[in-house]
């Protein structure tokens, strides 16, 4: 075992992607490059075991995400089940498919929140990122989602194509009355990794976007509350990512795979456990994959040393692997990592990218092809 | 916006206060995310019930805890909760 030997703070937030299958096909989709392969999905048992495990064991927050939740036919059932065990029941959808007497179903099964994600302001866009017509869709859904009584948190994915839309998209967001609004700066795995030098914005968007965020903020307090996820390509310093490795959260992917973040399934040598095999209990407290980087044991220089290292835990380990090869190395963002190149490298490359170069859409297709 | 001592306090809507027995203690659920609540917190968010006022929350925790005194920390901590949104008072 690898990692410290104190016994580690229980889950508090279970995420369940219950399927990879999503009628969209947003290009920083956070899902694998080659979900197309795995089609095995967990059973309605198989979900009900882990949601009671993991239950026992602290998690408190839950969140139904996919790949488009609404898809699984059992997902009332699910909410039902959880809402008994006593979760916070959150809803991460596209909204694509929703109708109201879903909306409806799902409250008396006891559904606390709706996320509801838009990808743009104006439809034009909004239905050229999604790769499926769903703008005038997703506003009725988003109407009806409030009309039923749900908080409310409506979530944009920020990059260069529509962070010119901020204005705008906060218009709508009072418009359609949500009660939070999550601005999120694409962070760059999965799909969005592949489609970094068309999606990275520049220092100038970001600076005028965060600008029109900051008086949002101001002039909405108390009715609607504004989170912008910064981008930490600019940032200068790595995410606490995670809250912590193993601290606070544990992913289970469609099938069954228990992961310490929603993007761990891409670390070589990891051997990430399923819940088919094992316990939510084992996998927390005693699989290698969820011990890796807890406590510093882990760390190389320069966080070995650091000052911050409490504070931001050595960043992104998915990143560090995905722009580095080793996930033990600094998160590059991080300006301290001897590696900080990378990152500055894939900002000037991005903005040197040009706008004829094509997205890759995230769909069956193209997964194939990874 | 400050707290006002005579007017009916609630949790917001959005939110949930519930006691969670695997941490043994009180947290505050809302939309994707919780707030671990320390003894004290959890004491006046209880009573934060629709039908007390800041007063009344003052009188029922020095009455509870056989103590007096409560009146600028119970303020300060309705005043931090009424920032963030995690309770409303009735106008």
């Amino acid at each position: 075992m690898v990692g410290s030997n104190k016994a580690p703070s229980p889950p508090r937030w279970l995420l369940a992607e219950l399927t990879y299958s999503c009628p969209l096909q947003c290009p920083y989709c956070s899902n694998p490059l080659d979900y197309a392969n795995f089609k095995d999905e967990l059973s309605t048992e198989d979900w009900k075991r882990v949601l009671k495990q993991s239950r026992e064991m602290g998690a408190v927050q839950l969140g139904f995400s996919g790949g488009e939740p609404l898809v699984r036919k059992d997902l009332v059932e699910l909410v039902d089940y959880s809402h008994e065990l006593g979760y916070y029941t959150n809803l991460i959808t596209s909204g694509y498919n929703m109708d109201e007497a879903k909306i409806i179903e799902l409250k008396k099964a006891g559904l606390d929140h709706i996320q509801i994600s838009l990808q743009a302001s104006s439809k034009e866009l909004n239905d050229f990122i999604a790769g499926t017509e769903s703008f005038e869709h997703k506003k009725v859904v988003a109407k009806l989602i409030k009309k039923h009584g749900y908080p409310m948190v409506l979530c944009v994915v920020l990059h260069r194509e529509n962070i010119h839309q901020m204005k705008d998209i906060l218009e709508m967001a009072i418009e359609l009355g949500a009660d939070f609004v999550e601005l999120a700066n694409t962070q760059y795995y999965g799909w969005a990794h592949h489609n970094r030098d068309q999606l990275l914005p520049t220092q100038e968007q970001l600076k005028e976007a965060e600008a029109i965020a900051n008086e949002y903020q101001a002039s909405q307090k108390g009715s609607m509350k504004i989170y912008y996820v910064v981008p930490d390509f600019f940032e200068g310093r790595p995410k606490a990512c995670m809250n912590g490795w193993g601290t606070t959260f544990l992913t289970i992917a469609p099938d069954g795979l228990a992961l310490p973040c929603h993007s761990a399934r891409q670390l070589p040598n990891f051997d990430c456990p399923n819940v088919k095999d094992y316990s939510i209990g084992e996998i927390w407290n005693e699989s290698k994959a969820f011990n890796y980087f807890r406590g510093d044991d882990w760390m190389q220089e320069p966080c070995r040393s650091c000052p911050e290292k409490d504070k931001d835990f050595g960043g992104c380990h998915c990143q560090a692997f995905l722009l580095t090869g080793d996930a033990t190395n600094t998160d590059p963002v991080c300006d301290l990592s001897p590696q900080h190149h990378l990152v500055t490298d894939a900002i000037n490359q991005a903005a040197a990218t040009s706008s004829e170069k094509p997205l890759v859409f995230r769909n069956s297709k193209n997964s194939k092809a990874f | 916006m400050s707290i006002q001592t005579d007017s009916a306090i609630q949790i917001s809507p959005a939110y949930r206060l519930q006691w969670e027995e695997a941490q043994n203690m009180f947290v505050l659920l809302y939309p994707e995310g919780l707030i671990e609540l320390n003894q004290s917190s959890a004491e006046i968010l209880q009573v934060c019930d629709g039908n007390n006022s800041p007063a009344d929350i003052v009188t029922v925790l020095e009455k509870k805890f056989d103590t007096s005194g409560l009146e600028n920390d119970i303020t300060n901590f309705l005043n931090t909760a009424l920032d963030n949104g995690w309770i409303k008072q009735s106008t």
